[in-house]
C-alpha cells in the first residue's frame, strides 16, 4: 500500500499543483512588482504516473484527472478568490436551480468551442452522462451520477440510460433532474465525470478513445498536443478556448518521472519547474533556498486505522477505546509519517466545508475531547483494555491477547512503521502486537472477507461535501469493511446530505461524525500534506504559489504565468 | 542439423507453452481477482460487464482456453489499467525503446569491455591491468540507481550538459547509455582478461610463438579468436538483458521502454500486462539461446561435431 499512498499523496500534491490558481489580489507585492510576464510562456513540470487514460467515462486515477482539468472545460470550475472558493462560468455561463432544489438548468455560452472548432451543444453533456451512467460503458466514477433521476435503475439494467435525468431542452440549454434535492450538486459538476463528449468522437475512435493526444476534442484552456506514453505530455494552448484571452501559458510540458531521486535531480537541474518534496530531507533543503517558493496544502486526505466489529475482540468497544486512545497523535506524526503530515483527530478531513465553515473547526477534536476526558477519571487505556479483555472474559493480561495488525505493503516503510506500532502499544498497552505485512490486492480480499482485525488506510475526498467522507461508513456502503452499522448515523447523515439549510446541515454532519469517533470504528491518525516547491518565476494570478491555498479549488493552468525566468 | 533445428523448435514451443500455463495460473492464483481494486466502486451490472469484458465471468479452464487461443495469435488481450490499450500493441511499442538504448549500451559496452579485457591480459599485473580491474569491479558493485542518480547530479545538476533525464532527443540517449554500458565494459572486461590468459597458455599459442610469429599476429590470430568464445555465451544472456535488465535504468531515465511498463504493471496489478510481458521474456529468451546454440556450431567446429545429430 506504501506505493499506493505514496502514490496518493503525490498525486493529490499534483492535483494541489492546479489548486495553486485562483483568489483575490496579490498578497505577495515582492514578487508581484518583480517584473512583467516572460515573453515565452510555459511550464514545466512532471507526473508519477501515465494517465490510465482521457476518456472522462474511463478515467479513474489522479493523473488522467490533472491533464483535463487543464484540457476539458465542464459547467463550471470551482476557483479561488479572495480565500474563498468561488464558482466560476465555465462551458455555462450562468445556471439556476428549481425551487425544491431538484432541477438544475445551465445556459451555455454560444461562443464555447471544441479545439476543431465544432461547437460546444447541451445534448454534448447529455450523451457524456448518459454514456457513463450506462453500465455497458463501465465507468468506474459514476459515483458522482448517482444523484440524478433514475440512475440507480440504469445502473442495474431496469433502464436505457436515455432515461436518466438529464435533457437538452434545446442547443444551448441543459437541465439537469436529480432524485433528491442535493446542497453540493453544482460543485460537483466541477468532477471530470460531467465533461461534455462528442459521440462523433467517441465513435470514430471506439475503444482508442481517449487513449492517445490526437483520439479526443478538447474544449479546455488547453490541448493535448503530444503524449508520448510512459515519457511525455505536452499541451499547448487551445486557441479556440472560450476565455483564451485569460490564459497566459503557451505550453505545459510533463515529463512521467516515477523515481524521487531521478525527480529531484530533474528539479535540481533546472528541467522541471515543480517538486513535490517527500522527505524531511528534502523540505528542509528546499525550504532554506530562496529560488524555491513553499506552498504548503494539507487537509483532503487522511490516514487512519480501523476495526474489523465482527472480529471477537474488536466488536468490544472497550478494546477498541484503548487502541485508539492509546495512540499519540503527535508522536505518530513524528515518529511514524517523518513529520510530513498533520495529526488529525476527526474523521472529516480539514479541507471539508459546509458553505464557508470548515467543518473539523465547527466539530472540534473529537479524539482529543476523549483523551482529556479519560485523563481526567484517571484511567489509563490500559485500564480501558483490561475492562474490556473481561467483559470478553479473556482474563486481564494485555500480553496474552492476540493481536494482528494489518498492513498494505511490504516496503521498508511500513516494516518500520510496523515495528513504531508493535513498541508503541508494548509501552501503552503491554500488548505483544503482530503485524501482517501483504500486497493491496490481498490485503484488500483480506478485507472484504473480515479476515483482519485492525487495518491501516488512507482516504482522500472526491468532493467538497463532509457527505462524501461519511457515507463511506454507513450501513448500505461499508467502504472500509468494518462492519459497522449506526442507524442514527446513517439517518443524519442522509439529513445532511439533502439539507438546504447550512446550519442544520452542518449540525446534522457533526453529530454523525462525533457517533462515529466516540464509537471507536476508527482512529484518524494523520492529514496529509503537499509540500511543494516551485521556482520562483512560477506565478499565479489570483492566489500566488506559496499562498495558503484551498484544497477544492480546480482551475488548472489556466492562470498559471511565469515572469522572471 | 536440420532434423536439430526442427527438434530444438519443438522443444521451444513447448518450453512456451509451459511458461505461459505456468504464469497463469500462478496469476490467477494470487488472492483477490484481477478487477477487485478497479471494480470496488462499480455498480452491480457494470460490474458484471467489466468481468464479462475481460472474459472473467467465465470459468477458469475456459479462461485458460481462451487465453491459449489468443495467445496462438499473438492476442495478449488488453491491458487492465489502460483501457483501450493491446498488451501485444504495448509491447511492440515499448521494447523498440528498450532496444535502441540497450542495444546501443551493450554494443559500446561490449567493445570498450573486450579491448580493456585484452589490455589488461596483456599487461597483467601492471599499472593498465590494475586500472582495468578497478574499473571492472565498480562496474560489477555500483548499483545501477546509484551511478545513474551520480551521473544525473554530475552531467545534469552541477555542469548542466545533458539533461537529467526525459526521452525524445539524442542528448536523452547519452546518460542512460553510459550506466547501462558500464555494467557490460566491467563484464566482458574480467571475462575476455581471463580467457585470454587462459588462452595465452595454451599450445597452440606456444606452437605459433615458436614458428617465430611476430607478437602482433599471435595475438590477432590465434589468442584473440579463441579468446572471443565464451563471450558469445554471456552476449546472448546480454541480449536478452537489454529488454529486462533494463528497467531500473529505464524508471531512472523516465525512458518508455518495456522494462519500466512491465514494472509499472507489476505494481498495478494490470494482470493480463504482467502475463504478456511475462511470456514475451520467456520467448526472447529461448529464442536467444537457440540462436547462441548455432552461433557456436558456426563458430566452433568441435561443438559442431558434438551436439548434432
Amino acid at each position: 500500500m506504501k506505493k499506493r499512498m505514496i502514490a496518493l499523496v503525490l498525486s493529490s500534491a499534483m492535483v494541489l499543483s492546479l489548486a495553486a490558481c485562483g483568489g483575490g489580489g496579490k498578497t505577495d507585492s515582492k514578487k508581484a512588482s518583480s517584473g512583467e510576464k516572460d515573453e515565452e510562456q510555459y511550464i514545466n513540470t512532471y507526473m508519477v504516473s501515465e494517465p490510465t487514460t482521457l476518456d472522462p467515462s474511463l478515467r479513474s486515477d489522479t493523473y488522467s484527472s490533472e491533464i483535463l482539468i487543464s484540457t476539458m472545460e465542464g459547467l463550471i470550475r470551482i476557483e479561488e478568490r479572495d480565500g474563498e472558493y468561488k464558482i466560476m462560468p465555465g462551458d455555462a455561463e450562468t445556471w439556476e436551480k428549481s425551487d425544491d432544489g431538484k432541477v438544475w438548468t445551465f445556459h451555455i455560452g454560444k461562443d464555447r468551442k471544441w479545439s476543431d472548432g465544432e461547437p460546444v451543444t447541451a445534448d454534448q453533456y447529455v450523451y457524456s452522462l448518459q454514456r457513463s451512467a450506462d453500465p455497458a460503458t463501465g465507468c468506474p466514477n459514476s459515483y458522482f451520477v448517482t444523484p440524478i433521476l433514475n440512475y440507480d435503475a440504469i445502473s442495474s439494467g431496469e433502464m436505457n440510460p436515455d432515461q436518466l435525468g438529464v435533457k437538452a431542452v434545446d442547443e444551448y440549454t441543459l437541465e439537469i433532474t436529480l432524485t433528491n434535492p442535493m446542497p453540493s450538486f453544482l460543485e460537483s459538476t466541477d468532477a471530470s465525470i460531467f465533461y461534455p463528449q462528442r459521440e462523433d468522437i467517441v465513435e470514430k475512435y471506439g475503444d482508442q478513445y481517449g487513449t492517445d493526444a490526437d483520439k479526443m476534442v478538447y474544449n479546455g484552456p488547453f490541448t493535448v498536443d503530444e503524449w508520448t506514453h510512459n515519457s511525455s505530455i505536452k499541451l499547448a494552448k487551445n486557441d479556440e478556448y472560450w476565455d483564451k484571452e485569460n490564459v497566459d501559458l503557451g505550453a505545459v510540458n510533463y515529463q512521467i518521472i516515477s523515481d524521487t531521486s531521478a525527480i529531484t535531480n530533474a528539479y535540481d537541474s533546472g528541467q522541471i519547474d515543480f517538486i513535490s518534496a517527500s522527505s524531511q530531507e528534502d523540505l528542509q533543503k528546499y525550504e532554506s533556498d530562496d529560488n524555491n517558493t513553499y506552498t504548503k496544502t494539507s487537509g483532503g486526505n487522511i490516514t487512519f486505522q480501523f476495526y474489523n466489529t465482527k472480529d471477537k475482540i474488536f466488536s468490544n468497544k472497550k478494546i477498541r477505546e484503548a487502541f485508539t486512545l492509546a495512540v499519540d497523535h503527535d508522536d505518530m506524526n513524528d515518529m511514524g509519517f517523518s513529520g510530513m503530515r498533520e495529526p488529525l483527530y476527526g474523521w472529516i478531513a480539514p479541507a471539508l466545508t459546509v458553505g464557508e465553515k470548515s467543518l473539523r473547526e465547527e466539530a472540534g477534536d473529537p479524539l482529543k475531547d476523549l483523551k482529556s476526558d479519560l485523563d481526567k477519571s484517571g484511567k489509563t487505556p490500559k485500564d480501558i483494555l483490561i475492562e474490556g479483555m473481561k467483559e470478553l472474559g479473556l482474563g486481564d493480561d494485555p500480553s496474552k491477547l492476540d493481536v494482528t495488525y494489518s498492513l498494505a505493503g511490504t516496503s521498508d516503510w511500513f516494516h518500520t512503521f510496523g515495528e513504531y506500532l508493535q513498541q508503541m502499544y508494548k509501552e501503552t498497552l503491554g500488548i505483544n502486537l503482530k503485524i501482517d505485512f501483504s500486497e493491496w490486492g490481498i490485503f484488500e480480499d483480506n478485507l472484504t472477507n473480515g479476515k483482519y482485525q485492525i487495518g491501516f488506510m488512507s482516504w482522500g475526498a472526491y468532493y467538497n461535501d463532509p457527505y462524501d467522507m461519511l457515507s463511506v461508513n454507513m450501513t448500505d456502503f461499508n467502504q472500509i469493511y468494518t462492519g459497522w452499522s449506526n442507524e442514527e448515523y446513517d439517518q443524519l447523515s442522509k439529513a445532511g446530505s439533502i439539507e438546504m439549510d447550512e446550519t442544520k446541515r452542518m449540525d446534522d454532519y457533526v453529530k454523525a461524525e462525533r457517533i462515529f469517533i466516540e464509537d471507536y470504528v476508527t482512529c484518524p491518525l494523520a492529514t496529509s500534506v503537499s509540500h511543494q516547491f516551485s521556482k520562483s518565476y512560477v506565478h499565479s494570478k489570483y492566489v500566488d504559489y506559496g499562498e495558503d491555498q484551498l484544497y477544492f479549488a480546480h482551475p488548472g493552468w489556466k492562470n498559471v504565468y511565469t515572469s522572471g525566468r | 542439423m536440420f532434423k536439430y533445428t526442427i527438434k530444438r523448435i519443438c522443444y521451444m514451443i513447448i518450453t512456451l507453452f509451459a511458461v505461459a500455463t505456468i504464469t497463469f495460473f500462478l496469476m490467477r492464483s494470487i488472492p483477490g481477482d484481477p478487477l477487485a481494486s478497479m471494480a470496488r466502486t462499480l455498480p452491480e451490472q457494470t460490474k458484471a460487464n467489466y468481468y464479462a469484458k475481460y472474459g472473467l465471468d467465465q470459468p477458469l479452464f475456459t479462461q485458460y482456453l481462451m487465453y491459449m487461443k489468443g495467445l496462438v495469435h499473438f492476442d495478449l488481450g488488453e491491458s487492465i489499467l489502460y483501457a483501450g490499450r493491446s498488451v501485444t500493441g504495448e509491447i511492440a511499442r515499448t521494447s523498440p525503446i528498450s532496444g535502441m538504448v540497450g542495444g546501443t549500451a551493450l554494443i559500446i559496452g561490449t567493445l570498450i569491455g573486450v579491448v580493456l579485457g585484452i589490455i589488461a591480459a596483456l599487461k597483467k599485473n601492471r599499472w593498465p591491468d590494475y586500472i582495468v580491474m578497478f574499473i571492472a569491479i565498480l562496474g560489477a558493485t555500483i548499483p545501477v540507481f546509484v551511478l545513474a542518480s551520480l551521473m544525473q547530479y554530475v552531467f545534469a545538476v552541477k555542469l548542466g550538459w545533458l539533461p537529467a533525464s526525459g526521452w525524445g532527443k539524442p542528448s536523452n540517449m547519452v546518460l542512460p547509455v553510459i550506466v547501462m554500458g558500464f555494467g557490460s565494459v566491467a563484464t566482458y572486461a574480467r571475462y575476455i582478461k581471463s580467457s585470454m590468459l587462459d588462452t595465452l597458455g595454451q599450445d597452440y599459442v606456444l606452437t605459433a610463438r615458436a614458428k617465430g610469429l611476430s607478437e602482433r599476429a599471435v595475438i590477432l590470430k590465434h589468442v584473440l579468436r579463441n579468446s572471443l568464445l565464451p563471450a558469445v555465451t554471456i552476449f546472448s544472456s546480454s541480449v536478452v538483458g537489454v529488454f529486462t535488465g533494463a528497467f531500473v535504468t529505464e524508471k531512472m531515465f523516465s525512458i518508455p521502454g518495456i522494462g519500466f511498463y512491465y514494472v509499472s504493471s507489476i505494481n498495478n496489478n494490470d494482470y493480463t500486462m504482467i502475463m504478456g510481458t511475462t511470456v514475451f521474456y520467456a520467448a526472447l529468451f529461448i529464442i536467444m539461446q537457440l540462436v547462441v546454440d548455432f552461433a557456436y556450431m558456426i563458430l566452433d567446429p568441435r561443438i559442431r561435431v558434438s551436439s548434432g545429430d
